[in-house]
């Protein structure tokens, strides 16, 4: 570090923070770039993840400090106590993605499987590696690819086990804590007429084609193709936009600010 | 043999003398013939020039003195000739000239045939004949071909103003236009056909733009069709046959193409007024005058669908604000019977043009067809079309219908029913508002004739394919069935004597698949009512076991005797009336609740069954409070103070509106058709893009009713939910099926 002039000291750092790797893989990513910060990040990220060695002594400490006393699994007290361990708040969607690691079939629980592969997968064998590779975790929000797989996992993750489709309400919060991570000028409306017209549970291909829409159609549905194969529940949700002039010859009309 | 050497000037002279001596002749003037002598001598001495040797051969120089010789006597007689005279005398004269060269040409390739042998065989030169008619077009044909022309079309147009013309002469000239081409076609075609041509359209284009301005539509079709018709004589009479076709086409174009839309949108005598006024003629004379011009047959059938619609719609909202300003439900229903005999009527008219007037064409009976496919499925006062239909049938196979009809005309009435059909696109309520008339007429013994019944039937099973009847089939077959099984059960209970159910029982036996679903009523059965079950349930038990019966009450009817004060009266009423009669044998007066716990039947039933038999024409049971609605705090007796002064009376109960119902299922089976429609193409095409995947579930559906895209799009995700399709991962308007 003391070889370097400030300016690539500075970028050895801003690119520890962001992607949660060592300063060496830093430097290594940033030398290979030829100090262009945008080039490391694609050189980091397209090589596989260097799984450092887990030892799994430490990973049944930790698995024994937040399992449920009567069962073995970790259940909705355990991760409480783990989301305090690491500092964040339990509704933070990082913890999806820790979930998502994990293949967590279910939310509010891990079972001992689970939470082993997940830790294993991210190179965690302590608490202080794991509140390293929460800013890690973030940046994998940001991967167009990657959250396209959270998203997907996340519907089956979050309905009830045995059910074909989503509650509702579930459905509702966790497109509200999604889109808050990939804007979507929409998802209010959405959840609106969700409440004011169909109050029935989602269904799976709705869940995973609600985000192409967000992703490829433009807020004011300029490109919305009526006559394709979108999801019915789509089709109405436009209807209703237009119906209740809030997409008014195609400019989103803004009603934050019509009050 | 020594053949004595024939000179050049000698030769040469003999050739002139012989031309000179053609050209008096053709000329007129006093010249004898050839006789065989001095036709020999020449063609000898040619012969014989022929063949010497040089250097005496002067074959060359006799072709030569030839061509000079026929180039003089053009330019110097026969060309001033022709250019002295003008117009139709002009024509007279070329004719004649050129009939006259043609003989020459003829007389001289005789006479020096040799020559034309020798000479063509040697040196490939044209024939004498083929000179002689190069110099004929190129001296005399491109000198005068244009006011030739000119003069021919001059005299055409005068014919078509009326005048009377020398059509032999014509004829000749133009076949001089064509024998001048000298094997092709192209002076005919550049140098007069093309310029007829556009002075035929330039004629008809004048005369055009004043009659559509002057004449009414069909004085103007009389007009154009006579005009045609001359232009076609025309080419019999003279002009050469290529040119009928563009012939006819420029005079179509200016008569009937440029002005096509304001000659059938004419105000008082356009398409529209004749197909109003039924004129039929003019109309058909459309049809043969725009039969070749595709575009405006085009809009003649369009006029034509147009019509029919309006007619056809008028026709409903006649029926439409009959309905709506009458009252009482029976007009209405006398309205809708109108319509439908209407638009039979409507139907079979506009038949008759299409095969009488338009000769059948496929686009007028696509015009019909789309005209009858809007007014067909109109709806008349909360009424479908298909329920229409329905009622109609009823009225005309029911015993008490409104159409008194004899035998044949109850066919034809049937067969244009089945007609229609084709047009309404929900043929899947007309079978279910059917199926639940059927079993009306038939349960409620209501049908006039059997053979009725199944005349429809089968015309129906022609139509629309045995699917669509099987159902009403085995309804007809279930009631002979029923039948020979009440026989039955009447030797049953005669050979049993433990058998006794009290009261004469008919049971009718119904194949639940066949029928339209019924409402199984929990009703409590009156005593008496129970025994006939439980013997009857007896006797269908050694017929048939594994069969579980299931007792529709609703469809009963039950003859109870009421002893009233005056005189007995036979009541001939449902069984769920009857059950409420029956109760007032143990009490005297009944409250509305009493009785609703006695029989166990819901508030809507219960309300229409105590209406039926105390507010309505007879009055069977009193009523306390008197009123004309039945509450259910109201108190009823036993009426014995009723009487009527026939013996034997029908309490009718009206029956509940079914029609919620019929949509209601037929919505459902829908459901089911959709998904079994989706489930089918998938399987046979694996991976589909959902336009297409839509369309091809519309058109296997069509042929029963027409749905609704959204409801398509909410079977294929409910199909993705089942996991018989997912969407393609890199395409999501593409589907694959999961097998």
């Amino acid at each position: 570090m003391h070889k370097l002039g400030r300016g690539h000291r500075d970028k050895v750092q801003q690119f520890m923070t962001i992607t949660g790797a060592s300063e060496k893989i830093a430097l290594q990513a940033l030398k290979a770039s030829d100090w262009h910060l945008e080039g490391a990040f694609d050189v980091f990220y397209s090589q596989p993840q260097i799984k450092s060695y887990t030892d799994t002594r430490h990973l049944e400490e930790l698995y024994n400090r937040y399992k449920d006393p009567y069962t073995d699994m970790i259940l909705a007290d355990g991760i409480t106590l783990l989301c305090n361990d690491l500092q964040v708040d339990p509704q933070d969607i990082v913890m999806l993605v820790v979930s998502w690691h994990m293949k967590a079939s279910t939310m509010c629980e891990y079972s001992k499987q689970e939470f082993f592969i997940g830790l294993q997968a991210l190179g965690i064998d302590s608490l202080e590696k794991f509140r390293e590779r929460i800013s890690f975790m973030r940046s994998e929000l940001k991967d167009e690819q990657k959250f396209r797989e959270i998203y997907n996992f996340a519907f089956g993750w979050a309905k009830e086990k045995g059910q074909k489709s989503l509650a509702l309400d579930t459905a509702i919060g966790m497109w509200q804590l999604l889109f808050a991570e990939k804007q979507w000028p929409l998802v209010d409306h959405w959840c609106q007429f969700l409440q004011a017209r169909h109050n029935k549970a989602i269904s799976r291909d709705t869940w995973s084609q609600l985000l192409e829409f967000a992703r490829t159609v433009d807020p004011a549905l300029s490109n919305y193709d009526a006559e394709g194969a979108w999801p019915y529940l789509i089709d109405e949700f436009v209807e209703y936009l237009n119906e209740n002039g809030i997409i008014q010859n195609s400019q989103l009309t803004d009603w934050s600010q019509k009050r | 043999m020594n053949r004595k050497i024939i000179g050049l000037e000698e030769g040469l002279g003999y050739m002139q003398d012989g031309i000179t001596k053609i050209e008096r002749i053709l000329e007129g003037r006093p010249e004898p013939p050839f006789n065989s002598e001095e036709y020999m001598k020449l063609y000898t001495t040619i012969y014989n020039m022929c063949l010497q040797t040089p250097p005496d051969d002067h074959t060359q120089q006799l072709y030569d003195k030839y061509r000079q010789a026929i180039q003089g006597y053009i330019t110097s007689t026969v060309l001033p000739s022709i250019r002295a005279k003008h117009d139709e005398f002009m024509l007279k004269e070329l004719v004649k000239r050129w009939a006259n060269h043609k003989v020459m040409l003829r007389w001289l390739s005789h006479l020096f045939y040799y020559l034309d042998r020798h000479l063509i065989a040697c040196r490939s030169l044209p024939s004498l004949k083929e000179v002689g008619l190069l110099y004929f077009r190129d001296l005399v044909y491109r000198d005068v071909h244009v006011k030739v022309r000119d003069a021919v079309i001059t005299l055409i147009d005068k014919e078509r103003e009326g005048e009377q013309v020398d059509r032999a002469l014509l004829k000749n000239v133009l076949d001089f236009f064509v024998e001048i081409g000298m094997g092709q076609m192209n002076r005919y075609e550049e140098d007069f056909e093309a310029h007829m041509l556009q002075d035929t359209g330039a004629y008809y284009s004048r005369k055009a733009s004043n009659w559509i301005l002057e004449d009414s539509c069909p004085d103007y079709m009389l007009k154009s069709e006579e005009c045609l018709k001359k232009e076609r004589d025309r080419v019999g009479h003279y002009l050469h046959s290529s040119s009928e076709t563009k012939l006819s086409e420029r005079a179509q174009h200016e008569l009937l193409v440029t002005h096509v839309n304001q000659l059938l949108d004419k105000e008082h005598s356009g398409c529209r007024v004749l197909l109003r006024d039924d004129k039929v003629e003019d109309l058909s004379r459309m049809y043969r005058l725009y039969s070749k011009i595709p575009l405006g047959l085009k809009l003649v059938a369009d006029i034509f669908k147009q019509h029919i619609t309006a007619e056809g719609i008028a026709l409903v909202q006649q029926a439409e604000d009959a309905a709506s300003s009458k009252a009482s439900n029976a007009a209405a229903g006398v309205q809708e019977q109108v319509l439908i005999r209407k638009i039979i009527e409507l139907h079979d008219k506009y038949v008759e043009y299409v095969t009488d007037c338009f000769e059948n064409h496929a686009l007028f009976h696509k015009a019909l067809e789309e005209a009858f496919e809007v007014v067909c499925n109109e709806t008349v006062a909360g009424s479908s079309s298909a329920e229409l239909l329905t009622t109609f049938c009823d009225n005309v196979l029911k015993k008490s219908g409104s159409e008194k009809l004899s035998d044949e005309a109850i066919e034809e009435t049937l067969e244009k029913v089945v007609k229609l059909l084709a047009y309404i696109s929900d043929k899947d309520l007309f079978a279910e508002f059917y199926r639940k008339r059927l079993a009306r007429r038939l349960l409620f013994d209501r049908s006039a004739n059997d053979d009725r019944e199944r005349s429809i039937l089968t015309k129906l099973k022609q139509q629309r394919g045995g699917q669509f009847t099987s159902k009403m089939e085995g309804m007809v077959t279930d009631l002979t069935l029923a039948r020979e099984n009440q026989a039955n059960f009447e030797d049953y209970l005669r050979s049993n004597s433990a058998a006794r159910p009290g009261i004469d029982l008919t049971v009718t036996v119904l194949t639940t698949g066949f029928w339209p679903s019924y409402k199984s009523s929990d009703l409590n059965l009156p005593a008496e009512m129970v025994k006939c079950v439980e013997v009857f349930k007896g006797f269908y038990e050694t017929k048939t076991k594994h069969r579980k019966l299931t007792w529709i009450y609703s469809l009963g009817t039950c003859h109870i005797s009421g002893k009233f004060e005056q005189k007995t009266i036979e009541l001939i009423v449902s069984t769920y009336q009857a059950a409420v009669l029956l109760l007032f044998n143990a009490s005297d007066r009944l409250s509305y609740s009493e009785i609703m716990a006695q029989l166990n039947l819901t508030h809507d039933d219960l309300v229409r069954l105590l209406h039926s038999l105390s507010c309505a024409k007879y009055q069977i049971l009193s009523k306390e409070p008197n009123t004309k609605t039945i509450s259910q705090s109201d108190y009823f007796k036993f009426n014995s103070k009723f009487t009527d002064k026939l013996r034997r009376i029908k309490i009718p109960l009206p029956p509940v509106d079914e029609r919620k119902q019929v949509v209601d299922d037929v919505g459902k089976q829908r459901r089911y058709a959709i998904d079994a429609a989706i489930v089918r193409v998938m399987k046979s095409r694996k991976v589909l893009g959902y336009q297409q995947l839509v369309s091809e579930c519309v058109e296997q559906l069509s042929r029963m009713f027409k749905p609704d895209i959204k409801a398509i799009k909410k079977q294929i995700e409910d199909l993705i939910t089942r996991e018989y399709l997912e969407r393609d991962k890199e395409n999501a308007n593409m589907f694959k099926y999961l097998a």
